[in-house]
């Protein structure tokens, strides 16, 4: 996955400023930063829901903003967690799993099936199969969207927020959840406030500010030997809070 | 209050077939106004401007266009212009168009009541924007809008009258108790026996809808 010098403004707004980023294979990269910086439309920029107006993204050598239908299979092997969760409400949550495996693969009844169940358990809740989503807990709703972004089983995975929305007592089980993912080796980008996670599970730590990479490197290089000001500014606010 | 049974006693083939035909002229109109309605609320939602102008242009003509007005141009005036309309083909048409108006009106609104986040999650599923369409927006789009409808097509039933009464006569609930009243002089009498008529059919969609909306209902 590569950033090649991408600009984007909303209006007069420059949001992103001309951002490089490499992500390799394999890797688990947080993105932290004010908000308004512009973290979660980078994300939105990386699968195309966000269109940009400068430089090029590359996913698996394709590039994700040129024209046609090419963006809907790399839409499909790129999973995404939103803060709100975004699950479909007129869907069990078995359906809300096995909408992209049908619908986009194909795959069999069975077999959709199958593999949701599969994921449910891994996400710790295979007895809310048949429940709406509006009867669970915000944290389940979040680990049931992470299984749906899993059933298609992408080579990245991309988490926006994803427990800022949650209780406290919430936000443990979808961290857990990740960090196993994290451990199994996917690939993911997550932008988020959540810090001890950062520390613990990322191999990167890439900070953003009003559009720009400030800094990046290893969590013990972030937190430890900040180089620049806003960084430390903001390293110093998150723990010290 | 006897003369009121003995009115329905003695006519009763009357109104029965004019309920029967009211029945009728709303089943074909509804499926002609949910099957225009549905096509007008996506040409009016697509991302595609000229699309969506056709369906803003179909929406403006036929709602402000009285329904009895519409029936006159189909009736009478097409056969003038060469084209021979039946009076259920004009009746059905005229009901149908106008109130696919309305209902491409409703969806519309629907649509747009549907979040921003779920058109987003379907799409990073990979799902096509007209798959999103077909299997996210609509369908959610559908049962925020079915109380919208069912105030439609109560409003459709009792618009239906209209066709009985203007020139195209079909012989619906409204046109067969007249020709009673014609026949008894009994005004009062035969007009209530159209009113309960009206209400069968009113109320039964009321409460056809009132079941889909349970049914279907989205907990958020």
């Amino acid at each position: 996955m590569t950033l090649a010098e991408v600009s984007k403004s909303f209006g007069d707004n420059l949001v992103l400023d001309r951002i490089d980023l490499e992500i390799d294979r394999g890797s688990a990269v947080v993105v932290a930063g004010p908000s308004g910086s512009g973290k979660s439309t980078m994300l939105r920029c990386i699968n195309g829901l966000e269109a940009i107006d400068e430089g090029t993204i590359r996913f698996d050598g394709r590039a994700v903003h040129s024209t046609g239908r090419e963006i809907y299979g790399i839409r499909a092997e790129i999973g995404m967690v939103f803060q709100q969760f975004n699950l479909f409400p007129h869907m069990t949550v078995l359906e809300n799993i096995t909408l992209a495996p049908l619908e986009v693969e194909h795959a069999s009844k069975d077999e959709g099936r199958r593999r949701a169940l599969r994921l449910l358990e891994r996400v710790g809740i295979p007895e809310k199969a048949d429940d709406s989503p509006a009867d669970l807990s915000g944290g389940q709703q979040q680990r049931v969207a992470i299984a749906r972004a899993l059933a298609v089983e992408p080579k990245l995975m991309l988490f926006d927020e994803p427990t800022s929305a949650l209780d406290p007592e919430m936000i443990r089980e979808v961290l857990d959840v990740m960090r196993d993912l994290a451990r199994e080796g996917m690939t993911m980008i997550v932008v988020t406030h959540e810090m001890g996670f950062a520390r613990e599970v990322c191999d990167r730590i890439v900070f953003i500010d009003e559009g720009r990479i400030v800094e990046q490197g290893t969590p013990d290089e972030f937190f430890n030997q900040t180089r620049s000001d806003r960084a430390k500014e903001f390293v110093d606010k998150i723990i010290h809070h | 209050m006897s003369e009121l049974w003995e009115v329905l006693s003695e006519h009763l083939p009357e109104f029965s077939s004019g309920l029967w035909v009211t029945f009728r002229l709303v089943a074909i109109s509804f499926v002609i106004a949910m099957a225009v309605g549905i096509l007008i609320a996506a040409l009016r939602v697509a991302p595609v401007r000229w699309l969506n102008r056709i369906g803003g242009i179909y929406v403006e003509t036929f709602r402000n266009v009285p329904l009895l007005v519409l029936l006159i141009i189909a009736f009478s005036g097409l056969p003038r212009a060469g084209v021979p309309v039946s009076q259920w083909v004009a009746g059905t048409a005229c009901l149908g168009l106008y109130t696919a108006a309305y209902i491409a009106e409703a969806l519309r609104s629907g649509v747009f009541a549907v979040g921003r986040g779920q058109i987003e999650a379907a799409l990073s599923l990979g799902l096509s924007y007209p798959r999103t369409m077909r299997r996210i927006i609509l369908p959610q789009a559908f049962r925020t809008v079915i109380p919208a409808l069912g105030s439609l097509v109560i409003a459709m039933i009792k618009n239906s009258a209209i066709v009985g009464g203007s020139l195209v006569a079909l012989p619906d609930l409204l046109k067969q108790t007249r020709e009673v009243q014609a026949d008894t002089f009994q005004t009062n009498e035969v007009f209530f026996w159209a009113a309960v008529g009206y209400l069968i059919l009113t109320l039964t969609a009321t409460l056809a809808f009132r079941y889909l909306e349970h049914r279907y209902a989205i907990r958020r």
